[in-house]
């Protein structure tokens, strides 16, 4: 059977609706079933749904009508699964399904912040994004929300959980580190070295990106996409392309989908080589850091001398990309890349030949496969813990239908099996890009839209970036503007595991736990 | 062992490898020229990020690596504001970060320059008039160097810091 059958077959008379938009199969329900549909979803054995998204969205001024909706990803299958559900007129609420399914947890207290309606029986209705000191009922992305609102300010402090206890200290740290890194605030309780709890306070970046979306036209929002969490230039646009080109009715061209594999290769690249080297030397191991550091510089000013910017911006464009590479570029890409390889080997054995290193590294941070999946955890910190997920394989976008990816997937969950991934995935990258050489066919690199979307229609897309899956939700408005962008990176979603991967480790292991995790601030606070 | 030299040899010198920086958009100031003085040979700065999209931070941290390695030149990345004679502000300052980049302009000692790095941090770039921004940095403290780009090169952002005490010399190479 398949999984839109079983459910047929469960709940037929409960479903109001079933229809499959842009190849998401959507079941709309009635706001009191749903969390009983969630709940089989994610747990009968051949569905084994994991929620992947979850979004609002605030249909005034054309329907006074928020719609919620849930969005599976089908462990057994490989599927996705979009459930939905409706509230109509001043109705702000709605049922939890946080108790049954842990990964809901801050998609509902997000929902709650931003528009204002709540998740009954959650068990943990602390602001979220909203500061203590934004004013009660400030709900940025209900449309009577002005984008340009000058907000006033409260007094209020955000309520840790607190351990309490003879001998337990709180260490907190943040907003700003000592480091060069984005601000986020850590709260540590410790007795003796071991954490025993971690809570995080995040979304001090967060910027109104959502909100900004909803002020562009469909097809001029790429720098905003692209500023969304700076590392993943291209990981962001590309998906935020996709799912504009749904609506559009865009055919890119095989040679644009081609150039799009390569740029979100040497994306994957630079960082894991950054990554690799900051993972070193988080355990004082400089040497690795010095060598990592300047491989990855090498593929910077690659891709400065490939596309006028180290960061690849401008590349992806609706309809294509904006940058043809000639002959010549590729074959130098691929001497770099080999030349790089090469290079990169032998560091590896200089890594894996240093004891004491990888005595820091061998569980060091454990999370645990059960744990992961509870939390939905993705992306490379997924693969580590045995979350056997990709993107690139499971549903191929780009280039990769004719580019089969293999997978790296370690199942210890420690600091080391998320070296072991990133390390892997280098060589894979590698790969990836001398096969990208080989078969890449010539043609055009753009192609322009066959059709106007209505007001109201929306597509997904999914992009496995180098962190892991990114998703966008894009709903057309009137006239071709964007009435709703939901953006989802995979820090999201990880984040919250951190705290469940430092339990018992002692706070000098934190920031090595921290950066073998290395999640984005910016594209989880929006 | 063996390997590790091997491979030091091997690599070489790789400091000054990178292509030279565009000339300034913005020269510094005379006056955050003379405000650097009493630093003489050394700058040390605390990097503060008030909401950019790390690409700002990631080119900081590339100034530290062995091709552009500021070290050479005396800056150094203080852990603290405490002990930094620059902040170097990316991002437009969210309303999140506003009270967080106050308390710390207010724990830097005296005499002390503020560096504007990036467009996001100077004019706010594509976040400007967002709800969630409060506006660029100087409306909040007060903006000695502005070091424009999306991000700005490091090559440019070494020149910058280059121009703003004359006596670091030219980057090798």
């Amino acid at each position: 059977m398949t999984p839109s059958e079983i459910l047929q077959d469960t709940f037929g008379k409960a479903i109001i609706s079933a229809s499959v938009v842009h190849g998401f199969p959507v079941f709309v329900l009635d706001k009191e079933t749903l969390p009983l549909v969630a709940h089989f979803v994610h747990t009968h054995p051949d569905l084994r749904g994991s929620l992947s998204l979850l979004w609002a969205v605030d249909h005034r001024p054309r329907e006074a009508r928020y719609e919620l909706c849930y969005l599976f990803t089908l462990a057994a299958r490989k599927d996705w699964l979009l459930l939905r559900s409706d509230l109509h007129g001043d109705d702000r609420l709605f049922r939890s399904i946080t108790p049954h399914i842990h990964a809901a947890k801050w998609y509902e207290r997000e929902v709650r912040d931003l528009f204002g309606l709540i998740a009954q029986g959650h068990p943990d209705l602390r602001r979220l994004v909203r500061h203590e000191h934004w004013p009660k009922g400030t709900h940025p992305l209900k449309k009577d929300f002005s984008w340009d609102t000058v907000m006033g300010r409260q007094e209020g402090q955000y309520a840790f959980r607190r351990i309490e206890g003879e001998g337990v200290f709180e260490v907190p740290v943040g907003p700003i580190h000592a480091g060069i890194i984005e601000p986020g605030h850590f709260r540590f309780s410790v007795a003796g070295e071991p954490i025993m709890q971690l809570e995080l306070h995040h979304f001090w970046k967060h910027r109104g990106v959502e909100k900004l979306f909803e002020r562009r036209r469909l097809t001029d929002a790429m720098p905003l996409a692209e500023r969304v969490s700076g590392d993943t230039t291209i990981g962001h646009s590309l998906a935020y392309c996709q799912a504009v080109e749904t609506l559009l009715g865009v055919d890119v061209p095989r040679r644009a989908k081609y150039l799009r594999s390569l740029f979100l290769e040497l994306e994957r690249l630079h960082n894991h080589l950054g990554d690799v080297g900051a993972i070193c030397n988080d355990t004082a191991y400089a040497l690795a850091h010095a060598h990592c550091s300047r491989m990855k510089e090498r593929i910077m000013q690659l891709n400065d001398r490939l596309t006028g910017s180290r960061f690849l911006r401008g590349v992806n464009l609706v309809g294509g990309v904006g940058c043809n590479l000639a002959a010549g570029q590729l074959a130098e890409i691929a001497e770099e890349a080999a030349a790089i390889e090469r290079d990169f080997s032998e560091l590896e054995a200089i890594i894996f030949a240093n004891a004491s290193l990888t005595d820091r590294l061998e569980a060091t941070g454990i999370l645990k496969e059960r744990t992961a999946w509870d939390h939905a955890v993705m992306g490379v910190v997924g693969r580590a813990s045995g979350i056997d997920r990709d993107l690139r394989r499971d549903h191929p976008f780009a280039a990769y239908d004719e580019l089969p990816v293999k997978v790296a997937l370690y199942r210890y969950g420690d600091v080391r099996a998320r070296l072991r991934v990133r390390m892997d995935e280098i060589h894979e990258s590698m790969r990836l890009i001398r096969e990208i050489r080989a078969r890449i066919p010539q043609g055009a690199i753009m192609a322009e839209p066959s059709r106007v979307p209505a007001a109201g229609e929306w597509a997904l897309s999914a992009v496995e970036g180098w962190r892991g899956e990114i998703l966008y939700m894009v709903m057309a408005g009137e006239e071709g503007r964007i009435h709703r962008c939901k953006v989802r990176d995979p820090s999201f979603v990880n984040w919250p595991a951190i705290q469940w991967a430092v339990l018992g480790n002692i706070i000098p292991d934190f920031p090595l736990i921290n950066k073998s995790f290395n999640l984005s601030y910016a594209g989880n606070d929006l | 062992m063996f390997r590790i030299i091997k491979k030091s040899l091997k690599t070489g010198v790789v400091t000054g490898q990178h292509p030279e920086a565009a000339p300034a958009a913005q020269p510094v100031p005379a006056d955050a020229k003379a405000t650097t003085k009493p630093f003489r040979r050394s700058l040390a700065i605390r990097e503060v990020d008030t909401g950019s999209c790390n690409a700002c931070e990631m080119e900081m941290n590339a100034l530290m690596n062995p091709v552009y390695d500021g070290e050479r030149f005396g800056l150094h990345v203080a852990a603290s504001p405490r002990h930094a004679d620059a902040l170097v502000v990316t991002g437009p300052v969210t309303v999140n970060m506003e009270r967080a980049l106050k308390d710390v302009y207010k724990a830097t000692p005296d005499p002390k320059i503020v560096i504007a790095l990036g467009d996001c941090a100077i004019t706010c770039g594509q976040f400007k008039g967002s709800y969630a921004v409060t506006g660029p940095v100087e409306r909040h403290i007060p903006v000695d160097v502005r070091i424009p780009g999306c991000p700005p090169r490091p090559a440019e952002i070494l020149a910058a810091l280059e121009d703003l005490r004359e006596r670091l010399g030219k980057p090798a190479g």
